[in-house]
């Protein structure tokens, strides 16, 4: 064939791309680009002329294409497979490269990712080491200033022990010489000094009260305040207290009534403590119920004794029932600006009844009455 | 033959309210404002109880108390602490120290010879 094209008797023929190569040069021939992409190859002849021979070619391509071991297939075949790892094609090569440059765009993307990502999380590292110190150092700051919290704590508590014990030592000569004087042991005495005399005892027995009630807050808030538990008979602290408050509700024209129910029996409790409890809240229903009666009503629900005073007195603004436990406080009304207390009372009783596995509740109606409610635990409740 | 009772307290004028109460009961009261003398008084005097401030100048009722005990001849004294002092504890040491009983001050006049009186019929029943 190369001889022939180079004797000038064809003019060109196709051949493999290496093999033509090789050849070409031997036979001084030019070679032209390979198309290897599917172009229409035509066969040409004159208009008109040879019509048989294209018809004939037709044909015989026609028949080729149908059978798949044709020469036509196994030619095509074998360039094909030839072809094809040598030549790739440049649609191929521009998205190989495209998908290439896309690869090591976002592998040096990831990379510097990588490295933001590095520095970010050493930078929280140490934010993170940074709040951990500040918050050891703020956890120190803390205990210290508890522990001096705690410390000026128990200095007001012991001052104000020593103040309480300080106050009690000249009135005690004061309520001494006050009893003596109105029992006539020193001489006798006229109406109007009687009269003073009373005075003074009445208001050095409220001093007294309110120094035993600071002495108490303060021995409960030092946790010095030890109790003594016993078993006693509950009925017995009740009928006593009444008997004890008796005189002061007939001098106000109060019924005192007491209902103790059946199933009241023994107490563990300290009932020094309890009584003054109890005593406390008799006391103030007497004090703030003006017509009517006060009520103390006693009994049992399961493991725990239900003592309720119940007055018709002139009760509690809503407003005022939160303050009520709080040291110092008096609630402010007209009425009650004539009544003695220490307004230490119900935070003791709240404090002492805590101490005694017991709890306190109010309800009250403003003008209506007041209705305290004391549970306490039938026995000792070991604390775990 | 009266009752000798004597009375250790600092405070002249607590002091002279128990002697006025007591000596008014038909008590013989003596007096010491301070513990050594009140050691010294209940020795040659031999009281039939003493009563006892525990705040006392220098040697304090705690140290007298004990003192006291450490005579046989005044084992059979009650020791009774007349005190304003009333934290949790107190009752319990000036006892433990050798007190026979506790008297919280402000003292009651109305009570108080009473409870002296108890303190002492006590004593003399242990002793016969």
């Amino acid at each position: 064939m190369f001889r022939q094209i180079a004797d000038g008797k064809v003019d060109a023929g196709v051949t493999n791309q290496f093999f033509g190569a090789v050849n070409a040069r031997r036979y001084n021939l030019m070679d032209t680009a390979v198309v290897f992409e599917p172009s229409s190859l035509f066969f040409a002849t004159r208009k008109g002329k040879n019509r048989h021979i294209l018809v004939a070619i037709d044909r015989h391509l026609h028949d080729l294409k149908k059978n798949a071991d044709s020469i036509y297939y196994r030619t095509r075949k074998k360039w094909t497979s030839e072809e094809l790892p040598f030549r790739i094609p440049t649609w191929f090569i521009a998205i190989a490269s495209g998908i290439f440059v896309v690869l090591l765009v976002s592998a040096g993307g990831s990379l510097l990712l990588k490295r933001q990502v590095n520095a970010r999380t050493f930078e929280l590292r140490q934010i993170n080491a940074e709040m951990e110190q500040r918050i050891l150092a703020r956890t120190a700051e803390l205990a210290d200033a508890t522990e001096k919290a705690r410390a000026a704590d128990q200095v007001k508590s012991a001052f104000l022990a020593t103040m309480s014990h300080e106050l009690r030592t000249p009135l005690n000569s004061i309520i001494g010489f006050t009893g003596i004087l109105l029992q006539g042991l020193a001489g006798p005495l006229n109406d109007e000094q009687r009269k003073q005399l009373e005075m003074v005892q009445s208001s050095s027995r409220h001093l007294l009260l309110l120094i035993n009630d600071v002495l108490d807050i303060s021995k409960i808030e030092a946790g010095q305040l030890q109790l003594s538990w016993s078993t006693f008979r509950l009925r017995d602290s009740i009928e006593q207290i009444t008997k004890s408050m008796l005189p002061l509700a007939q001098k106000g024209n109060l019924a005192l009534v007491v209902d103790i129910s059946e199933d009241v029996g023994d107490i563990e409790s300290d009932r020094r403590r309890l009584e003054q409890v109890i005593l406390n809240l008799v006391n103030n229903a007497v004090k703030f119920t003006e017509h009517g009666q006060v009520r103390i009503c006693v009994h049992r629900e399961s493991d725990e004794y239900v003592i309720r005073v119940i007055d018709t007195g002139i009760g509690i603004r809503p407003e005022d029932v939160p303050q009520l436990f709080t040291p110092f406080h008096q609630i402010d009304s007209g009425i009650t600006r004539k009544r003695e207390g220490t307004g230490l009372g119900l935070s003791i009783c709240l404090k002492v009844l805590d101490m005694l596995g017991g709890t306190i509740h109010v309800d009250t109606e403003w003008g209506r009455g007041s209705t305290f409610t004391v549970r306490i635990p039938e026995q000792r409740r070991t604390q775990s | 033959m009266t009752d000798r009772i004597l009375i250790i307290e600092d405070n002249a004028q607590n002091m002279y309210l128990m002697k006025f109460l007591l000596g008014k009961s038909g008590f013989d009261v003596v007096g010491a404002d301070n513990g050594r003398s009140g050691i010294e008084m209940a020795l040659t005097l031999r009281p039939a109880i003493v009563l006892l401030d525990i705040q006392l100048p220098g040697m304090d009722g705690y140290a007298v108390a004990a003192e006291l005990r450490r005579h046989p001849e005044l084992a059979h004294v009650p020791i009774v602490a007349v005190t304003s002092y009333a934290m949790a504890g107190d009752r319990e040491s000036i006892m433990a120290a050798g007190a026979t009983g506790y008297i919280e001050k402000p003292i009651n006049p109305d009570t108080f010879v009473e409870e002296v009186g108890c303190y002492l019929h006590a004593a003399e029943n242990r002793g016969e």
